[in-house]
Protein backbone atom coordinates (compact mmCIF):
# COMPACT_ATOMS: atom_id res chain seq x y z
CA UNK A 1 0.00 0.00 0.00
CA UNK A 2 1.60 3.40 -0.60
CA UNK A 3 1.81 5.86 1.70
CA UNK A 4 0.46 8.47 -0.29
CA UNK A 5 -2.54 6.81 -0.27
CA UNK A 6 -2.78 5.61 3.14
CA UNK A 7 -1.89 8.91 4.21
CA UNK A 8 -5.27 10.46 2.45
CA UNK A 9 -7.35 8.31 4.25
CA UNK A 10 -7.01 9.93 7.11
CA UNK A 11 -7.67 12.91 5.73
CA UNK A 12 -11.19 11.72 4.43
CA UNK A 13 -11.59 10.50 7.85
CA UNK A 14 -10.90 14.41 8.79
CA UNK A 15 -13.54 15.43 6.47
CA UNK A 16 -15.68 12.86 7.51
CA UNK A 17 -15.79 13.96 11.26
CA UNK A 18 -16.09 17.89 10.00
CA UNK A 19 -19.13 16.82 7.62
CA UNK A 20 -20.44 15.28 11.53
CA UNK A 21 -20.36 19.05 13.00
CA UNK A 22 -18.03 21.89 13.01
CA UNK A 23 -15.52 21.36 15.38
CA UNK A 24 -12.52 23.00 17.47
CA UNK A 25 -8.82 21.60 16.39
CA UNK A 26 -8.65 19.44 19.73
CA UNK A 27 -11.91 18.27 19.72
CA UNK A 28 -10.66 16.45 16.24
CA UNK A 29 -7.88 15.04 18.09
CA UNK A 30 -9.68 13.84 20.85
CA UNK A 31 -12.07 11.83 18.25
CA UNK A 32 -9.12 10.67 15.96
CA UNK A 33 -7.52 8.61 19.71
CA UNK A 34 -10.96 6.79 20.25
CA UNK A 35 -11.01 6.08 16.43
CA UNK A 36 -7.48 4.59 17.17
CA UNK A 37 -8.87 2.92 20.29
CA UNK A 38 -7.11 5.17 22.91
CA UNK A 39 -3.85 3.30 20.89
CA UNK A 40 -2.62 6.37 19.43
CA UNK A 41 -3.15 10.17 19.40
CA UNK A 42 -2.03 12.48 16.80
CA UNK A 43 -0.35 15.71 18.21
CA UNK A 44 -1.69 19.26 17.17
CA UNK A 45 1.82 19.43 15.45
CA UNK A 46 0.67 16.74 12.91
CA UNK A 47 -2.86 17.48 12.91
CA UNK A 48 -2.31 21.34 12.56
CA UNK A 49 -0.82 21.69 9.21
CA UNK A 50 -3.78 18.78 7.12
CA UNK A 51 -6.65 20.95 8.53
CA UNK A 52 -4.07 23.37 7.36
CA UNK A 53 -3.94 22.22 3.97
CA UNK A 54 -7.49 21.33 3.75
CA UNK A 55 -8.26 24.87 4.07
CA UNK A 56 -5.73 25.66 1.55
CA UNK A 57 -7.35 23.21 -0.71
CA UNK A 58 -11.18 24.86 -0.11
CA UNK A 59 -12.63 21.95 1.36
CA UNK A 60 -12.75 23.31 4.85
CA UNK A 61 -13.38 26.73 5.88
CA UNK A 62 -12.04 28.11 9.65
CA UNK A 63 -13.37 30.82 12.16
CA UNK A 64 -12.33 32.25 15.31
CA UNK A 65 -14.35 31.31 17.91
CA UNK A 66 -13.06 32.78 21.60
CA UNK A 67 -9.40 32.46 20.47
CA UNK A 68 -9.39 29.25 19.04
CA UNK A 69 -9.99 27.60 15.55
CA UNK A 70 -13.23 26.07 15.00
CA UNK A 71 -13.05 23.91 11.43
CA UNK A 72 -16.05 24.03 8.99
CA UNK A 73 -16.97 21.40 5.54
CA UNK A 74 -17.61 23.12 2.64
CA UNK A 75 -19.68 22.25 -0.09
CA UNK A 76 -16.16 21.02 -2.06
CA UNK A 77 -15.50 18.90 0.74
CA UNK A 78 -18.70 17.73 1.06
CA UNK A 79 -18.49 16.47 -2.74
CA UNK A 80 -15.14 15.19 -2.07
CA UNK A 81 -16.43 13.41 0.57
CA UNK A 82 -19.50 11.85 -1.26
CA UNK A 83 -17.11 10.80 -4.46
CA UNK A 84 -15.04 8.65 -2.26
CA UNK A 85 -17.58 7.09 -0.25
CA UNK A 86 -16.73 3.48 -1.15
CA UNK A 87 -13.40 4.03 0.12
CA UNK A 88 -14.52 5.39 3.45
CA UNK A 89 -16.70 2.02 4.19
CA UNK A 90 -13.98 0.19 3.09
CA UNK A 91 -11.68 1.35 5.48
CA UNK A 92 -14.40 1.45 8.76
CA UNK A 93 -14.89 -2.13 7.95
CA UNK A 94 -11.09 -2.83 7.67
CA UNK A 95 -10.59 -1.20 11.37
CA UNK A 96 -13.34 -2.83 13.11
CA UNK A 97 -13.07 -5.99 11.47
CA UNK A 98 -9.19 -6.92 13.32
CA UNK A 99 -6.51 -5.23 15.58
CA UNK A 100 -4.28 -6.35 12.60
CA UNK A 101 -6.15 -3.86 10.23
CA UNK A 102 -6.17 -1.21 13.75
CA UNK A 103 -2.51 -1.26 13.73
CA UNK A 104 -2.11 -1.12 10.00
CA UNK A 105 -3.74 2.08 9.98
CA UNK A 106 -1.67 3.13 12.94
CA UNK A 107 1.17 2.00 11.16
CA UNK A 108 0.23 4.04 7.62
CA UNK A 109 -0.74 7.25 9.75
CA UNK A 110 2.58 7.31 11.16
CA UNK A 111 4.20 6.80 8.53
CA UNK A 112 2.80 9.63 6.29
CA UNK A 113 2.96 12.05 9.49
CA UNK A 114 6.87 11.47 9.15
CA UNK A 115 6.76 11.26 5.47
CA UNK A 116 4.88 15.00 5.75
CA UNK A 117 7.72 16.10 8.78
CA UNK A 118 10.59 15.29 6.57
CA UNK A 119 10.03 17.44 3.82
CA UNK A 120 8.95 20.20 6.53
CA UNK A 121 12.25 19.87 8.45
CA UNK A 122 14.38 18.97 5.49
CA UNK A 123 13.67 22.10 3.51
CA UNK A 124 13.45 24.41 6.97
CA UNK A 125 17.09 23.22 7.78
CA UNK A 126 17.78 23.84 4.03
CA UNK A 127 16.85 27.58 4.08
CA UNK A 128 18.40 28.20 7.50
CA UNK A 129 21.74 26.82 6.01
CA UNK A 130 21.63 28.87 3.06
CA UNK A 131 20.79 32.33 5.15
CA UNK A 132 23.53 31.20 7.01
CA UNK A 133 26.23 30.70 4.52
CA UNK A 134 24.82 33.78 3.05
CA UNK A 135 25.96 36.04 5.76
CA UNK A 136 29.57 34.20 6.04
CA UNK A 137 29.92 35.03 2.75
CA UNK A 138 29.02 39.35 3.14
CA UNK A 139 31.27 38.79 6.60
CA UNK A 140 34.37 37.57 4.23
CA UNK A 141 34.30 36.73 0.97
CA UNK A 142 35.96 33.58 1.50
CA UNK A 143 35.48 30.36 3.46
CA UNK A 144 32.01 29.16 2.34
CA UNK A 145 30.96 25.00 3.06
CA UNK A 146 34.02 22.43 3.54
CA UNK A 147 31.63 19.88 3.16
CA UNK A 148 34.53 17.20 2.86
CA UNK A 149 32.33 15.29 -0.04
CA UNK A 150 35.46 13.07 -0.63
CA UNK A 151 34.95 11.59 3.00
CA UNK A 152 31.59 9.46 1.87
CA UNK A 153 32.83 8.47 -1.13
CA UNK A 154 35.93 6.91 0.39
CA UNK A 155 35.09 5.68 3.77
CA UNK A 156 30.76 5.25 3.51
CA UNK A 157 31.35 3.99 -0.20
CA UNK A 158 33.35 1.56 0.83
CA UNK A 159 31.48 -0.26 4.05
CA UNK A 160 28.79 -0.63 1.72
CA UNK A 161 31.27 -2.35 -0.54
CA UNK A 162 32.67 -4.26 2.22
CA UNK A 163 28.67 -5.35 3.91
CA UNK A 164 27.73 -6.10 -0.31
CA UNK A 165 30.87 -8.25 -0.45
CA UNK A 166 30.89 -9.95 2.85
CA UNK A 167 27.08 -10.75 2.59
CA UNK A 168 27.79 -12.25 -1.02
CA UNK A 169 30.98 -14.09 0.54
CA UNK A 170 29.40 -15.85 3.03
CA UNK A 171 26.18 -16.83 1.59
CA UNK A 172 28.11 -19.15 -0.45
CA UNK A 173 29.79 -21.03 2.44
CA UNK A 174 28.97 -23.47 4.68
CA UNK A 175 30.13 -21.44 8.41
CA UNK A 176 31.64 -23.15 10.82
CA UNK A 177 32.07 -21.94 14.28
CA UNK A 178 35.72 -21.31 14.01
CA UNK A 179 35.29 -19.93 10.99
CA UNK A 180 32.70 -17.25 12.75
CA UNK A 181 35.24 -16.70 15.57
CA UNK A 182 38.02 -15.60 13.09
CA UNK A 183 35.77 -13.82 11.28
CA UNK A 184 34.87 -11.89 14.23
CA UNK A 185 38.39 -11.46 15.25
CA UNK A 186 39.03 -10.03 12.30
CA UNK A 187 36.31 -7.43 12.77
CA UNK A 188 37.28 -6.62 16.26
CA UNK A 189 41.08 -5.98 14.95
CA UNK A 190 39.57 -3.93 12.16
CA UNK A 191 37.33 -1.91 14.17
CA UNK A 192 40.28 -1.30 16.47
CA UNK A 193 42.92 -0.01 13.82
CA UNK A 194 40.21 2.65 12.56
CA UNK A 195 39.93 3.98 16.26
CA UNK A 196 43.67 4.24 16.14
CA UNK A 197 43.61 6.12 13.04
CA UNK A 198 40.75 8.36 14.58
CA UNK A 199 42.49 8.61 17.65
CA UNK A 200 45.56 10.88 15.67
CA UNK A 201 43.01 13.19 14.49
CA UNK A 202 42.88 16.65 15.33
CA UNK A 203 39.32 16.84 15.66
CA UNK A 204 38.24 14.08 17.81
CA UNK A 205 39.07 15.26 20.99
CA UNK A 206 34.91 15.80 21.45
CA UNK A 207 33.52 12.03 20.31
CA UNK A 208 30.20 11.19 19.16
CA UNK A 209 28.85 9.40 22.14
CA UNK B 1 2.33 -23.81 30.73
CA UNK B 2 0.82 -23.83 27.28
CA UNK B 3 2.40 -24.32 24.08
CA UNK B 4 0.95 -24.72 20.80
CA UNK B 5 1.80 -24.29 17.04
CA UNK B 6 0.22 -22.31 14.55
CA UNK B 7 0.60 -23.42 10.94
CA UNK B 8 -2.45 -21.36 9.28
CA UNK B 9 -3.58 -17.66 9.11
CA UNK B 10 -6.06 -17.09 12.08
CA UNK B 11 -7.04 -15.65 15.45
CA UNK B 12 -6.56 -16.98 19.04
CA UNK B 13 -7.74 -15.17 21.95
CA UNK B 14 -5.22 -15.99 24.71
CA UNK B 15 -4.39 -16.28 28.73
CA UNK B 16 -2.90 -12.64 30.49
CA UNK B 17 -0.02 -11.37 29.56
CA UNK B 18 2.38 -9.26 31.01
CA UNK B 19 5.70 -9.61 28.78
CA UNK B 20 5.54 -10.61 25.08
CA UNK B 21 8.89 -11.98 23.01
CA UNK B 22 8.72 -12.48 19.39
CA UNK B 23 11.63 -13.49 17.65
CA UNK B 24 10.67 -14.61 13.60
CA UNK B 25 12.37 -14.27 10.18
CA UNK B 26 11.17 -12.58 7.51
CA UNK B 27 7.19 -10.40 7.63
CA UNK B 28 5.71 -8.16 10.01
CA UNK B 29 4.76 -7.73 13.80
CA UNK B 30 2.25 -5.37 15.48
CA UNK B 31 1.88 -5.17 19.13
CA UNK B 32 -0.94 -2.64 20.11
CA UNK B 33 -2.16 -2.19 24.00
CA UNK B 34 -5.56 -2.53 24.30
CA UNK B 35 -8.30 -2.58 27.10
CA UNK B 36 -9.73 -5.88 25.78
CA UNK B 37 -8.50 -9.63 26.27
CA UNK B 38 -5.82 -10.44 24.70
CA UNK B 39 -5.65 -11.78 20.99
CA UNK B 40 -2.79 -13.03 18.59
CA UNK B 41 -3.77 -12.90 14.81
CA UNK B 42 -2.11 -14.55 12.18
CA UNK B 43 -3.21 -12.80 8.77
CA UNK B 44 -0.29 -14.58 6.93
CA UNK B 45 2.15 -17.59 7.41
CA UNK B 46 5.03 -19.06 4.94
CA UNK B 47 7.21 -21.86 5.92
CA UNK B 48 7.90 -23.25 9.28
CA UNK B 49 4.81 -23.61 11.43
CA UNK B 50 5.47 -20.54 14.23
CA UNK B 51 5.46 -22.21 18.03
CA UNK B 52 3.67 -20.21 20.73
CA UNK B 53 4.03 -21.04 24.43
CA UNK B 54 2.79 -19.35 27.43
CA UNK B 55 4.01 -19.37 31.14
CA UNK B 56 3.11 -17.34 33.89
CA UNK B 57 2.64 -13.64 32.31
CA UNK B 58 4.87 -14.05 29.68
CA UNK B 59 4.21 -15.11 26.15
CA UNK B 60 6.63 -16.23 23.47
CA UNK B 61 6.41 -16.48 20.24
CA UNK B 62 8.88 -18.04 17.66
CA UNK B 63 10.19 -21.15 15.41
CA UNK B 64 10.67 -24.15 16.84
CA UNK B 65 13.98 -25.03 14.95
CA UNK B 66 15.51 -20.84 15.42
CA UNK B 67 18.12 -21.60 13.76
CA UNK B 68 20.55 -18.25 13.30
CA UNK B 69 20.11 -14.97 14.65
CA UNK B 70 20.48 -11.03 14.00
CA UNK B 71 22.64 -9.80 10.95
CA UNK B 72 24.10 -13.70 10.79
CA UNK B 73 20.77 -15.30 9.76
CA UNK B 74 20.08 -12.61 7.30
CA UNK B 75 23.38 -13.13 5.80
CA UNK B 76 23.22 -16.55 5.42
CA UNK B 77 19.30 -17.05 4.92
CA UNK B 78 17.81 -19.39 2.13
CA UNK B 79 14.28 -21.01 2.54
CA UNK B 80 11.31 -18.39 2.95
CA UNK B 81 10.01 -18.37 6.53
CA UNK B 82 7.49 -15.30 6.68
CA UNK B 83 4.83 -14.22 9.04
CA UNK B 84 2.66 -11.52 9.20
CA UNK B 85 1.21 -11.32 12.84
CA UNK B 86 -0.52 -8.66 15.18
CA UNK B 87 -1.13 -9.37 18.70
CA UNK B 88 -3.33 -7.17 21.27
CA UNK B 89 -1.83 -6.72 24.70
CA UNK B 90 -2.46 -4.41 27.99
CA UNK B 91 -1.00 -1.40 27.80
CA UNK B 92 1.30 -2.12 30.48
CA UNK B 93 2.77 -5.28 28.95
CA UNK B 94 6.76 -5.43 28.36
CA UNK B 95 7.61 -6.03 24.51
CA UNK B 96 10.74 -7.70 22.71
CA UNK B 97 10.73 -8.32 19.51
CA UNK B 98 13.71 -9.21 17.49
CA UNK B 99 13.44 -10.41 14.09
CA UNK B 100 15.58 -10.52 10.86
CA UNK B 101 13.84 -8.63 8.01
CA UNK B 102 10.46 -8.03 9.36
CA UNK B 103 9.11 -4.82 9.74
CA UNK B 104 8.39 -4.03 13.34
CA UNK B 105 5.39 -1.86 14.79
CA UNK B 106 4.42 -0.86 18.60
CA UNK B 107 1.29 1.37 19.75
CA UNK B 108 -0.52 2.49 22.49
CA UNK B 109 1.68 0.93 25.41
CA UNK B 110 2.89 2.38 28.79
CA UNK B 111 5.49 -0.32 29.46
CA UNK B 112 9.09 -0.56 27.96
CA UNK B 113 9.21 -1.78 24.45
CA UNK B 114 12.61 -3.29 22.64
CA UNK B 115 12.38 -3.81 18.75
CA UNK B 116 15.36 -5.08 16.79
CA UNK B 117 15.60 -6.16 13.54
CA UNK B 118 18.13 -6.02 10.21
CA UNK B 119 16.60 -4.61 7.89
CA UNK B 120 12.65 -4.15 8.36
CA UNK B 121 11.31 -0.46 9.30
CA UNK B 122 10.50 0.28 13.06
CA UNK B 123 7.00 2.29 13.20
CA UNK B 124 6.72 3.41 17.21
CA UNK B 125 3.39 5.35 17.83
CA UNK B 126 1.69 6.69 21.27
CA UNK B 127 4.44 5.34 23.62
CA UNK B 128 4.39 6.09 27.27
CA UNK B 129 7.63 3.63 28.43
CA UNK B 130 11.17 3.58 27.17
CA UNK B 131 11.22 2.71 23.80
CA UNK B 132 14.64 1.02 22.03
CA UNK B 133 14.72 0.45 18.66
CA UNK B 134 17.83 -0.61 16.53
CA UNK B 135 17.71 -1.57 12.74
CA UNK B 136 20.76 -1.74 10.30
CA UNK B 137 19.21 -0.80 7.06
CA UNK B 138 15.27 -0.36 7.61
CA UNK B 139 14.08 3.12 8.90
CA UNK B 140 12.95 4.02 12.12
CA UNK B 141 9.80 6.15 12.71
CA UNK B 142 8.16 7.46 15.64
CA UNK B 143 5.35 9.73 16.84
CA UNK B 144 3.75 10.43 19.86
CA UNK B 145 6.41 9.37 22.25
CA UNK B 146 5.96 10.34 26.28
CA UNK B 147 8.82 8.27 27.12
CA UNK B 148 12.31 8.15 26.69
CA UNK B 149 13.54 6.88 23.11
CA UNK B 150 16.63 5.29 22.13
CA UNK B 151 17.58 4.62 18.06
CA UNK B 152 20.05 2.92 16.75
CA UNK B 153 20.67 2.42 12.83
CA UNK B 154 23.49 2.14 10.11
CA UNK B 155 22.00 3.58 7.27
CA UNK B 156 18.19 3.92 8.26
CA UNK B 157 16.83 6.89 8.72
CA UNK B 158 15.42 7.87 12.25
CA UNK B 159 12.53 10.43 12.42
CA UNK B 160 10.41 10.81 14.98
CA UNK B 161 7.33 13.21 15.54
CA UNK B 162 6.53 14.90 18.61
CA UNK B 163 9.03 13.30 21.11
CA UNK B 164 8.19 14.29 24.90
CA UNK B 165 11.07 12.46 26.41
CA UNK B 166 14.91 11.69 26.34
CA UNK B 167 15.85 10.64 22.53
CA UNK B 168 19.27 9.24 22.21
CA UNK B 169 19.70 8.43 18.37
CA UNK B 170 22.31 7.40 16.38
CA UNK B 171 23.31 6.68 12.59
CA UNK B 172 26.11 6.33 10.03
CA UNK B 173 24.70 7.12 6.95
CA UNK B 174 21.09 7.52 7.69
CA UNK B 175 19.41 11.47 8.41
CA UNK B 176 17.68 12.38 11.37
CA UNK B 177 15.55 14.44 11.75
CA UNK B 178 13.97 14.99 15.22
CA UNK B 179 10.66 16.84 16.43
CA UNK B 180 10.30 17.56 20.10
CA UNK B 181 7.28 18.57 22.33
CA UNK B 182 7.42 20.99 24.81
CA UNK B 183 8.99 19.28 27.87
CA UNK B 184 11.77 20.74 30.46
CA UNK B 185 14.24 18.46 31.81
CA UNK B 186 15.29 15.78 29.25
CA UNK B 187 18.49 15.20 27.39
CA UNK B 188 18.81 14.73 23.56
CA UNK B 189 21.98 12.96 21.84
CA UNK B 190 22.07 12.50 18.40
CA UNK B 191 25.11 11.53 16.17
CA UNK B 192 25.95 10.59 12.56
CA UNK B 193 28.83 9.88 10.56
CA UNK B 194 27.72 11.28 7.04
CA UNK B 195 24.12 11.36 7.92
CA UNK B 196 22.34 14.97 8.58
CA UNK B 197 21.11 15.60 11.92
CA UNK B 198 17.71 18.06 12.07
CA UNK B 199 16.20 19.22 15.57
CA UNK B 200 13.23 20.91 15.52
CA UNK B 201 12.09 22.53 19.04
CA UNK B 202 9.77 25.25 20.53
CA UNK B 203 10.56 28.29 20.54
CA UNK B 204 10.20 28.96 24.68
CA UNK B 205 12.79 25.35 25.16
CA UNK B 206 14.91 25.06 28.19
CA UNK B 207 17.83 23.47 26.63
CA UNK B 208 21.71 23.80 26.78
CA UNK B 209 22.90 22.96 23.52
CA UNK B 210 25.98 21.98 21.89
CA UNK B 211 26.36 20.90 18.53
CA UNK B 212 29.14 20.35 16.08
CA UNK B 213 30.48 18.63 13.20
CA UNK B 214 33.85 17.84 11.36
CA UNK B 215 33.00 18.75 7.81
CA UNK B 216 29.08 19.47 7.39
CA UNK B 217 27.73 23.12 7.93
CA UNK B 218 26.55 23.89 11.50
CA UNK B 219 23.05 26.08 11.47
CA UNK B 220 20.73 27.49 14.15
CA UNK B 221 17.48 29.50 14.06
CA UNK B 222 18.23 30.01 17.31
CA UNK B 223 20.53 33.76 18.18
CA UNK B 224 21.82 33.27 20.95
CA UNK B 225 23.66 30.13 19.92
CA UNK B 226 27.16 31.28 19.44
CA UNK B 227 28.81 30.19 16.21
CA UNK B 228 32.28 28.10 15.68
CA UNK B 229 33.69 27.76 12.40
CA UNK B 230 36.82 27.15 12.26
CA UNK B 231 37.76 24.65 9.40
CA UNK B 232 37.27 20.96 10.00
CA UNK B 233 35.08 21.95 12.69
CA UNK B 234 31.85 23.69 12.95
CA UNK B 235 30.23 24.25 15.91
CA UNK B 236 26.63 25.87 17.70
CA UNK B 237 26.78 25.88 21.63
CA UNK B 238 24.65 28.03 24.03
CA UNK B 239 22.03 28.12 26.53
CA UNK B 240 17.99 27.97 25.52
CA UNK B 241 15.79 29.45 28.25
CA UNK B 242 17.07 27.95 32.01
CA UNK B 243 19.37 25.55 30.23
CA UNK B 244 17.53 22.61 32.19
CA UNK B 245 17.72 20.10 29.45
CA UNK B 246 20.30 19.37 27.25
CA UNK B 247 20.82 18.97 23.65
CA UNK B 248 23.90 17.14 21.82
CA UNK B 249 23.93 16.90 18.21
CA UNK B 250 27.75 15.84 16.48
CA UNK B 251 27.67 14.46 13.56
CA UNK B 252 31.14 13.72 10.99
CA UNK B 253 30.46 14.78 7.62
CA UNK B 254 26.79 15.49 7.96
CA UNK B 255 24.76 18.79 8.32
CA UNK B 256 23.51 19.45 11.70
CA UNK B 257 20.80 22.36 12.02
CA UNK B 258 18.37 23.09 15.05
CA UNK B 259 15.14 24.91 13.81
CA UNK B 260 12.28 26.67 15.58
CA UNK B 261 9.01 25.45 16.10
CA UNK B 262 6.42 28.38 16.57
CA UNK B 263 3.63 27.85 18.52
CA UNK B 264 0.59 26.31 17.07
CA UNK B 265 -3.12 27.90 17.64
CA UNK B 266 -5.64 25.13 16.79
Amino acid sequence: MSPVFSHGRLRLYLLKLLEESPRHGYDVIRLLEDRFMGMYAPSPGTIYPRLQRLEAEGLVTQTKEGGRKVYQITDAGRAELAARHDELDELEAEISGSVHGMAREIRDEVRGTVRDLKQELKQAAREIRREQRHENRSRRDQGGDQRWDWYDQSVDGRLWYFLDRTQKAIRRAQLTEAQVRECAAILDEALERIRNVLKQSPDTEEGSR
Amino acid sequence: MASWTIDEPGKRELDPVDRVLVQLIEGAVSVVGSDGPPTLEVSELQGEPLSVRQEGGALTVDYEHPGRSGLLAWLTSRGKRKAVLTLAVPRDCRVELQVVSASLMAGGLRAPVLAKTVSGEITLAGLGGAAEAETVSGAVQASAISGDLSAATVSGEITVAEGGGSVRAKTISGAIAIDLGPSGDRDIQLSSVSGDLTVRVPEASDLEVKLQSTSGQVASAFGQLELDRTPGRHAARGRLGSGTGRLRASSTSGHVALLRRAPEVL
